[in-house]
């Protein structure tokens, strides 16, 4: 039995168990992210390069597919953003705009689709964040995909009593926003009671421990090392002054 | 040893809490307690474990003493060396990405030495039957599953007392009996147990169980068998030809064919995943399918029109009271037909208090109203209706869905709860892979036995002597 989700399929990131990157330490992959976070900041034509090498780069760890796909559910918002700017100041801010975009969106698929919230925790830990708030990031990220499946339950659920906002056109949500507290209050609920049970399931197995260890371990190889040196090196290029 | 001497608790909101209880759990031995919901099993339940007064505000009298630990004296986590407490809801008690990290958390926070985890992990793993799944993530596993992990987490600490708060209440027949076998284990090694649960009928085999039954309000409802009121449509048939559901790559229903009368309640029974749930999201217009439904009417053919009643009657509650929240987006609602039914579901006490502070049981007969009152013309569909409910809400549930079958609704509902099945008119057996096994009258397909071995549904001995009795009858 699946538990309140009779029939229903998760669109959670799922782990790409054969991706070079899934035994990377996890560490690197945060430093690989935060460098790709730091690159939307240079110019764009040094962007649409890095673009390129990027693309190569997910092809070589095979997370092209879940990275378009989950740039993909941001379609309606890219277009906006691109329209919006496009119309406001230029065509090429809005290129600019969407691509920072795009690579921000992408760098958390790269990095959930090959480190689980275990091994962010104990990433977290390693660089001396304190164990209790390492825990709880972890979990919050671990519950998104849930928030996900509740949301689309909920919005079942008051779809079949008539309940559901009136969300045919953008003015009709604007004017009757208040009627999307039939989905916010369960919403609300839901993540209260399971952040309440999981506290609850933690303590009861000794979570506040002073005696804690740690089973797992982390250890960088050398496909680390190699990450990590040719991301600096990648770095320093984009932002030489050239 | 577990021993609590005249505890009570006051949460901070008025009304809820726990009257003064004493109880006296020895090793080897196994105290069930029982009461009508509302009654404080859950609150008693975490009194025992310590997470009262711990991590919850209130007032606690008298004393809980956990293996010669007052539980007011010491930390949350040296009370968690000495017991453990599975919860009603293994999927919200899964805090871990894989199976074997779920087992590894516990015994990290005792502090083993690494070959004592690796050993201690790959026993627990073994012990449950979870060695095939140890990487798969827990919130894909099916309910047994996820109760048995949250069960071999706690165990793989070697507690000497552990807490089951209703622990069988999400699970089917088979996931039950296999947990009671596990437990029954548990306290023939001298540990003790304290199981707080509704379906108590599963320990009846169990040689020596202690029995402690706590009060409450006991509510007796002012039922009105009448149903004058509501909007029915008698003599129509439910057509279903061809029905195919496909989830991604999985095929969930195949081409199912079935015919319903109006005015029976019909019970769905099958195991874990094959579809039943699927079937009812189907008939409610609520899932993508292939083939055809219908119902026919002596005016003609009709689009199925029934309400859905969900597990979860947290997803569709917000309002600021149970009248408001009956009433919400009802055109020119019919007052006399609302005074009913508030009354028939027993709710008129509660008619301008807030849904979310009433009970498991109460919430759910106000979802139960919810889709009364949008007067589905064909009847209601119930997905796992008894789930988490004490025998009086189950009493009242099984007699309003009586009263909407005598009016000429059509009322289907899955359920786990044999007891609960053995009330519907009709009952549906679905096999491993969602086909009909068999589909009679109750009483019939209750006595037989082969259809029962085709689904994989293991019967629980109190079944069965109920059965053989009717039977003998």
């Amino acid at each position: 039995m699946r538990i309140n989700r009779g029939g229903r399929s998760s669109r959670q990131l799922t782990l790409v168990e054969n991706s070079p990157l899934r035994s990377a330490d996890p560490r690197t992959k945060l430093f690989l992210s935060l460098a790709i976070s730091l690159v939307v900041m240079t110019s764009i034509e040094r962007l649409l390069i890095f673009l390129g090498v990027y693309l190569l780069f997910l092809v070589w760890t095979r997370l092209l597919s879940p990275t378009v796909q989950h740039v993909w559910r941001l379609k309606w918002l890219l277009i906006f953003l691109f329209a919006f700017d496009w119309w406001l100041i230029s065509l090429d801010h809005a290129v600019l705009i969407c691509i920072r975009l795009i690579l921000l969106t992408g760098v958390f698929a790269l990095f959930f689709s090959t480190t689980n919230t275990r091994e962010l925790g104990l990433a977290l830990e390693k660089l001396h964040i304190p164990y209790r708030y390492a825990f709880s990031l972890s979990l919050a990220f671990q519950s998104l995909g849930l928030l996900d499946d509740e949301w689309r339950a909920i919005r079942e659920a008051q779809s079949s009593r008539g309940a559901l906002p009136d969300s045919s056109s953008f003015w009709k949500l604007v004017t009757n926003v208040g009627d999307l507290i039939s989905l916010t209050v369960p919403a609300i609920v839901l993540t209260t009671k399971r952040a309440w049970a999981i506290t609850e399931a933690s303590y009861a197995r000794g979570f506040d421990s002073p005696h804690r260890v740690s089973y797992h371990t982390l250890e960088f190889s050398r496909l680390d090392f190699l990450l990590m040196a040719g991301t600096t090196l990648l770095l320093i290029l984009l932002f030489w002054r050239w | 040893m577990l021993r609590a001497k005249q505890v009570s608790f006051q949460y901070p909101q008025e009304g809820h809490g726990l009257p003064p209880v004493s109880l006296d759990v020895a090793p080897g031995r196994l105290t069930l307690v029982t009461g009508p919901s509302g009654c404080g099993k859950s609150t008693l339940a975490r009194c025992l474990m310590g997470l009262i007064p711990h991590l919850y505000n209130g007032e606690i009298l008298g004393e809980v003493w956990l293996n010669g630990f007052r539980t007011t004296d010491v930390p949350m986590w040296q009370l968690a060396e000495k017991a453990g407490m599975v919860f009603q809801n293994p999927a919200a008690q899964m805090l871990a990405p894989t199976v074997e990290d779920e087992i590894i958390f516990g015994l990290e926070n005792l502090g083993l030495a690494r070959d004592e985890i690796k050993s201690r992990l790959e026993t627990a793993l073994q012990d449950f039957n979870l060695t095939h799944m140890r990487h798969r993530n827990p919130q894909t596993l099916s309910g047994g599953e996820q109760q048995r992990l949250a069960l071999a987490a706690i165990l793989a600490r070697q507690p000497q007392a552990l807490i089951l708060d209703e622990p069988l209440s999400m699970l089917d027949t088979t996931a039950a009996t296999d947990l009671i076998a596990y437990l029954e284990r548990f306290v023939a090694g001298g540990k003790s147990l304290v199981m707080f649960e509704h379906r108590h009928e599963y320990l009846d085999d169990l040689p020596e169980v202690d029995h402690i039954a706590l009060g409450g309000n006991k509510e007796e409802t002012d039922f009105q068998q009448h149903a004058t009121n509501l909007l029915i449509q008698k003599n129509f048939n439910l057509i279903i030809e061809g029905l195919h559901v496909q989830l991604g790559k999985k095929e969930v229903i195949h081409k199912l064919n079935l015919s319903l009368t109006s005015g029976q309640v019909v019970a769905i029974v099958g195991r874990n995943g094959v579809g039943k749930t699927t079937l009812l999201r189907s008939l409610a217009g609520l899932q993508k399918h292939n083939g055809d439904i219908k119902v026919i009417t002596p005016d003609g053919e009709q689009r199925p029109n029934f309400g859905m009643v969900f597990q979860n009657p947290d997803l569709q509650l917000f309002n600021a009271s149970v009248r408001d929240e009956l009433l919400y987006r009802i055109p020119n609602p019919d007052i006399p037909y609302f005074n009913w039914l508030i009354s028939a579901l027993g709710l008129d006490r509660y008619e301008n208090t807030p849904p979310l502070l009433l009970s498991e049981g109460e919430k759910k007969r106000v979802t139960l109203g919810l889709a009364l009152m949008r007067r589905p013309a064909h009847g209601l569909l119930l997905d796992e209706p008894s789930l988490g409910q004490d025998i009086i809400h189950k009493t009242i549930l099984i007699r309003l869905l009586r009263t909407l079958a005598d009016a000429g609704q059509l009322v289907m509902m899955t359920t786990h709860d044999l007891n609960l099945a053995s009330h519907a008119d009709r009952l549906i057996l679905l096999g491993p892979e969602g086909e009909i096994i068999a589909d009679s009258l109750t009483e019939v397909v209750l006595q037989d036995s082969s259809a029962w071995q085709k689904t994989g549904i293991i019967l629980p001995n109190w079944f069965l002597r109920q059965r053989e009795a009717e039977s003998a009858k």
